[in-house]
């Protein structure tokens, strides 16, 4: 969850990484979600993706475990560009860059590639493959699927190798413009990292309130009035307080996730909580 | 009916679709691919060719975009292959009746997704103890349960296919209260991941940062560029940061250069 360390032990760069282990590790990211889960996302899959990789850099059992402790922070990117992320975090832990450095790219680089991948996958690429092979499925042509599969297949594998030894080598490269002013690059990387964490608490922001009060004729949505005071300000009130809950209560993750648990679940029987559901006891008027 | 050898390769192709929705290739699950393998399994790859490209056509909108979970694709396509076949009921209709499974489908989602939440600490110790072999088996468990929960769901499917009072009782439960408190709270799990982040990223002077971080997001998507909001963040966040970073340096090297004039 959280490093105590701030540098790995042994700072003599390691050997750079072969092309045997970053062919595996293209390969490994195909599982990049095989672990998706509510709290951390893609956390887990992120880290089994890189682990080949750090176990050749990381040769002391010091190292490895603060390396694989902050690679299990809070991760979520598109699952077809991962690379990118994996090629440019790989190439600093391999220099032996420090964490704060390491988590301050990585989160600053996951945030966009989110919205890119879903842009280039999901809103373009699905839909002209899919819609050209639908058809031809409907009509009763076997060749449809295969089709599919084809041309989805060729773009995420080019796409995946590719971004992997581009972002693997541009890493490398600029390693040396960041050592040398290593202090300097952390806080400002850093700063990039809390403003997308920002970016992130209302962008991905899911919850609403779908209470509804009513005087004489008039119903009023409470979700309306707060759009109208600060667009996603539960998401943004929830995260300070789990936040406050975990820095200076030293609340754990797990207790967080008990305690969202309980407010979920006692919150819609009382339809507090937005979606398609109905109230265990339903105390305000329905629209 | 189906005979017990087709019933397995059903539950062995939902097990492998159920994975693949996120991982592997990530199009293997698409109904056009599930259509006519299913079909083939059950003798009549034409109709699951036709089943599978309307079932298509209808989700090309519903993508599982910034994850939130849709009555699920996977089931949802195989189910409706089985109706088409089996029940010979023609498309749309199967496509009707295998809305309740897709229900169940996507239940089976939030109750991995939120479980392996909780498993997050154990991951978190295997890291600690910088143990690779326990994080790998943990994703391995992760992507059994959930290709285990869909084949099951799949399996009361086929085996309640003459009998509609199994599907009427999983359509009532759409709506249900403690399934949308439970999405309710994996929505809010995400605060949890941010909140670690901030507590260790976020120093004192960096408050403001974060809720311009948030405003700026929030600005974007209400001028309806929710996609691309992300993007258009970290154009602004880079010159930030770029600007942060070359002031920093300019004063550290004019501090170098005042220490060594002061020495003489």
């Amino acid at each position: 969850m959280e490093s105590n360390v701030n540098t790995y032990k042994d700072l003599t760069p390691a050997r750079p990484l072969d092309r045997a282990t970053l062919n595996k590790m293209v390969l490994r990211s195909l599982f990049l979600q095989g672990s998706f889960n509510y709290e951390r996302m893609q956390a887990a899959g992120w880290l089994y993706g890189i682990l080949p990789g750090l176990e050749k850099i990381h040769t002391n059992k010091e190292d490895l475990s603060a390396s694989m402790e902050h690679n299990l922070e809070f991760f979520n990117t598109h699952p077809f560009l991962v690379t990118f992320v994996m090629g440019i975090v790989l190439s600093l832990e391999q220099q032996k860059a420090d964490i704060p450095t390491i988590r301050a790219v990585r989160v600053a680089a996951m945030g966009p590639l989110g919205g890119i991948g879903d842009a280039i996958f999901w809103f373009t690429l699905v839909p002209i493959a899919a819609g050209i092979t639908a058809n031809m499925a409907i009509s009763g042509n076997i060749a449809a699927p295969i089709l599919f599969l084809i041309i989805f297949n060729v773009v995420q594998f080019i796409v995946r190798y590719w971004l992997m030894y581009w972002s693997y080598d541009l890493g490398t490269t600029a390693i040396e413009l960041l050592t040398k002013n290593a202090k300097e690059f952390t806080h400002s990387a850093s700063m990039l990292g809390v403003f997308v964490v920002g970016a992130l608490t209302n962008n991905y922001g899911a919850t609403t309130t779908k209470i509804v009060f009513q005087s004489g004729e008039v119903f009023t949505e409470v979700q309306g009035i707060i759009d109208g005071v600060l667009p996603q300000l539960i998401p943004l009130v929830l995260t300070l307080i789990l936040y406050f809950l975990i820095k200076k209560k030293g609340w754990s993750t797990i207790k967080c996730i008990m305690l969202l648990l309980v407010i979920g679940i006692v919150g819609a029987a009382f339809g507090i909580w937005g979606g398609d559901y109905t109230p265990l006891i339903q105390w305000y008027p329905t629209i | 009916m189906i005979g017990p050898i087709q019933i397995v390769l059903i539950l062995i192709v939902t097990f492998i679709a159920a994975i693949d929705q996120f991982n592997f290739l990530e199009s293997l699950y698409q109904p056009i691919v599930m259509g006519p393998v299913v079909g083939a399994i059950l003798g009549d790859v034409k109709t699951g060719l036709a089943v599978g490209g309307a079932y298509q056509l209808m989700s090309i909108g519903s993508m599982p975009v910034g994850g939130a979970q849709p009555p699920n694709v996977v089931v949802g396509g195989i189910m409706a292959t089985v109706f088409a076949v089996v029940s010979g009921l023609d498309v749309n209709a199967a496509l009707g009746a295998a809305i309740p499974f897709a229900l169940l489908g996507q239940y089976g989602v939030t109750l991995t997704f939120t479980f392996m939440s909780g498993l997050m600490a154990k991951a978190d110790a295997e890291a600690a103890a910088a143990n690779p072999k326990g994080i790998e088996k943990l994703n391995y468990f992760a992507m059994i349960l959930l290709g285990s929960l869909f084949a099951v769901a799949t399996l009361i499917g086929v085996l309640s296919i003459s009998n509609p009072a199994v599907s009427e009782f999983i359509g009532s439960l759409q709506g249900n209260w403690i399934m949308g408190g439970l999405s309710a709270a994996g929505g809010m799990m995400r605060y949890v991941g941010f909140a670690v982040l901030m507590r260790i990223m976020l120093a004192d002077d960096m408050w403001g940062i974060y809720f311009a971080g948030f405003a700026l997001a929030a600005i974007l998507g209400s001028a309806g560029l929710g996609g691309p909001a992300l993007v258009l963040v970290a154009f602004v966040g880079i010159a930030i940061a770029i600007y942060d970073y070359n002031m920093n340096v300019k004063i550290k090297n004019m501090g170098g250069t005042g220490g060594a004039s002061d020495g003489i």
